[in-house]
């Protein structure tokens, strides 16, 4: 048994192996953006190094303001608030939190600044000091590539379906437009969601940011963008309203020598000019290469949070396994307690529950890590505590009585007798558990943990290819599961000759 | 029991002292009362079959005698300890009481020597390299010296138990019990395991048989149990039992097994 036992620990450590090697791609990774957006210490500004270290709230992504790419935080904020940084001598330290997320930490002083593709309005006015704009927003309209000759502009809407995000300006100017033109509108909840309406046909036209638009048509996403562009307000840099004053000024006055410097356009023309250099990323072969270095940080997440949680529910599925056939009712209780409430719940349920709402019972932040690795850990240790209940049960009970009757205890006819032949009938079941575990960690995502999907939807958010991106996703989960269903099947079979 | 009574295969003689005395023993699981008092002395050497039709207790009875059933009521001695008092330590007692069972239970994960070598090995009475030793020789003893290495599943059902008797014989027990050693063999391999059990019984070992083999029993008992009911209702030397039969329970069974 203590070989099976010591073949089931280096699987998980090869796990735990194969995760650093795929997430080395990115140095800066996702893998650690997640934890930070727990917002573990967002701590507020800290003297350090040459200038001050500023606190610097932003949204997951909003192509091509913020992104991912190969796991880094890049955009047209990112670059330009850097860029501002470097020119004004202070450091920056991100924090990717989502756009609500991002102005809430901004309310609570947890964060010094917010640049999150934001228009300057005038609620916002009043609780906010802005910068001056750093970039004027546009609406445009956007087409499938090879209906731009039948709408070339607005007028040619008449008739159209046409769908726009909801609450947003493009929602605005399609109401303002509607009557005089004569279109069908309908609002949808995310860009990804408008440009696969109109990919699929079920709408003729777009209407939303154009930056969001042009930036998802340089990567391929299908669409071109036609007619005259509408504008739709300043972007501005915000601080709490009487807070850092200097650091609104130091971006003010950096944002002006960037523009006269030139840095400004590049910025703006590496985003949202029409030609990428290097690799071409509309073709598939540019999407991958693209794409690829943050995929397998994902994956290199979606391993180390498998190979953990794996090796932590054996560790509890044995405990408890062991405690539902006990003779002791106390023990027997907690154990068909702690199943029936795990197998009895929704994963996700618990995702949620670890990461948000055990916070507040406890007092402190719960780390994402520790928050997935609880949820995938407990719903597989109850499934594994019941495998090894039924196998240990499933052992012949002649043989436990041939070894009591040679003088052997309980406690030894277990290790030597029961156990080994109840591993070797759990092993199957046990691989069976370990690819469920690596396919529900997937579920993450849902709390924003940086796992392969999770990746995934991060990149098409920005260049809306969603099936592409998503088939390459379900390409690599399948290449993980295959090659660890290979090798546990190979240990199992040197193991449990 | 005044002399050592004499026995049918060759110079054994029973001893007087007492190995095994079982008072009153009851036993039931639930409603179901399975033995509804059994007295009995099983004394040192003697070998007793015990026979009766199915769902008398045999069994029960056989398995009582090393506490895999505990008893409900009554005592059951063995040697030196009583096995119904809680506080005897039933793990040391089991070393000294061998069993073999109808389904052989060798372990399959093990070889034919480590099964054999297991019980003395874990229970530190013998070095591993001594305990190989040993289950060489017990081997040797039943017949099968070359079959050390080999697995229990490419074994055939009458090698199979004559490694469980070998297993059992490992902590050179005082007492052996078998639990219808032959009914789950074919018919030819029953012969190879009766010997074995044979040798024993010639070498003076104390055992208690519940079997089907009317012809062995009368062959190598001193003697025979009748059960039935979950009592012992007739008890004496195989002739008494198989010629001159006096309840018509025992005259009704013997007139449909014989």
């Amino acid at each position: 048994m203590r070989a099976l036992l010591a073949a089931f620990a280096t699987l998980g450590v090869l796990l735990l192996g194969l995760a650093p090697a795929a997430t080395a791609s990115g140095t800066d990774g996702p893998a650690t953006t997640p934890v930070t957006a727990a917002g573990t210490e967002a701590s507020g500004s800290e003297a350090g190094g040459t200038g001050e270290t500023y606190v610097i709230g932003t949204d997951t992504t909003f192509a091509p303001f913020e992104f991912r790419q190969g796991g880094d935080l890049v955009g047209i904020d990112i670059d330009l608030m850097e860029a501002i940084a470097e020119d004004q001598g202070f450091e920056v330290e991100w924090r990717s939190l989502g756009f609500n997320a991002a102005l809430q930490a901004l309310d609570s002083n947890q964060v010094d600044g917010v640049i999150a593709g934001m228009s300057i309005t005038e609620e916002r006015q009043e609780v906010y000091d802005f910068s001056e704009p750093y970039f004027t927003g546009t609406v445009t309209l956007a087409v499938n590539e090879g209906d731009e000759s039948e709408i070339s502009d607005w007028e040619d809407l008449a008739g159209k379906q046409v769908v726009v995000k909801t609450g947003s300006i493009s929602e605005e100017v399609a109401n303002e437009r509607q009557d005089e033109i004569g279109f069908e509108v309908t609002a949808l909840d995310q860009t990804t969601t408008l440009v696969e309406s109109v990919k699929s046909g079920n709408a003729d036209a777009l209407i939303d940011d154009y930056p969001v638009i042009a930036y998802g048509v340089q990567q391929g996403s299908g669409l071109v963008t036609v007619g005259e562009q509408v504008e739709a307000g300043d972007y501005g840099f915000a601080v709490n309203q009487g807070q850092n004053p200097e650091l609104l000024e130091k971006f003010n006055t950096g944002l002006q020598e960037l523009r006269a410097s030139g840095e400004y356009d590049e910025i703006l023309n590496e985003y949202l000019g029409a030609e990428d250099d290097g690799v071409d990323p509309s073709s598939f072969w540019g999407l991958i290469v693209t794409s690829l270095p943050s995929l397998l940080n994902g994956l290199g997440n979606t391993l180390l949070v498998t190979g953990i949680s794996f090796v932590l529910a054996m560790v509890l599925g044995l405990a408890f396994g062991f405690m539902k056939i006990a003779r002791n009712p106390v023990l027997r209780g907690i154990a068909v307690t702690f199943i029936s409430i795990f197998r009895g719940t929704p994963i996700l349920v618990w995702a949620f529950f670890f990461y948000f709402g055990l916070p507040p019972l406890i007092g402190v932040p719960v780390n994402i890590w520790v928050a997935g690795v609880m949820t995938l850990t407990f719903n597989g240790a109850a499934y594994i505590a019941e495998i090894v209940r039924g196998a240990v049960q499933s052992v012949d009970p002649g043989q436990a009585e041939a070894s009591r009757s040679l003088g052997l205890g309980h406690g030894k006819t277990m290790q030597r007798v029961v156990l080994p032949q109840a591993f070797k009938m759990m092993t199957p079941s046990l691989i069976n558990q370990l690819v469920i575990m690596l396919k529900d960690s997937s579920l993450l995502l849902a709390i924003g943990f940086a796992e392969l999907l999770y990746q995934a939807q991060q990149i098409y958010a920005a260049n809306f290819r969603v099936t592409e991106v998503l088939l390459i996703a379900a390409l690599l989960y399948f290449i993980a599961i295959t090659a660890l269903t290979q090798l546990a099947n190979y240990v199992d079979r040197k193991v449990n000759r | 029991m005044s002399t050592a009574t004499t026995d049918n295969s060759g110079g054994r003689v029973v001893g007087e002292r007492v190995m095994v005395d079982v008072q009153g023993l009851e036993k039931s699981f639930g409603d179901n009362h399975v033995l509804t008092g059994i007295t009995d002395q099983i004394r040192e050497r003697e070998v007793v079959c015990v026979i009766g039709p199915s769902g008398s207790g045999k069994s029960t009875f056989l398995r009582c005698l090393n506490r895999l059933e505990e008893a409900t009521s009554g005592t059951v001695q063995v040697g030196d300890y009583d096995l119904t008092d809680p506080q005897v330590d039933i793990n040391k007692v089991r070393r000294h009481i061998g069993m073999v069972f109808q389904q052989f239970n060798l372990f399959p994960h093990m070889t034919v020597a480590e099964n054999i070598m297991l019980a003395p090995v874990e229970l530190g009475n013998l070095t591993k390299p001594e305990a190989r030793k040993r289950a060489e020789e017990l081997l040797d003893r039943v017949g099968l010296a070359d079959k050390a290495d080999a697995r229990p599943a490419s074994l055939s059902g009458g090698q199979k138990q004559r490694v469980a008797i070998a297993r059992s014989l490992a902590m050179s027990p005082k007492i052996m019990l078998f639990d219808e050693a032959t009914s789950a063999l074919d018919p030819e391999m029953v012969g190879e395991v009766l010997q074995v059990i044979r040798d024993l019984a010639a070498e003076g070992m104390t055992m208690v048989l519940v079997t089907h083999e009317m012809g062995f029993a009368r062959e190598v008992a001193d003697r025979v149990l009748f059960m039935d009911g979950g009592k012992i209702v007739e008890s004496g030397t195989p002739s008494e039992i198989f010629d001159h039969p006096q309840q018509p329970r025992l005259q009704e069974f013997l007139s449909k097994v014989l």
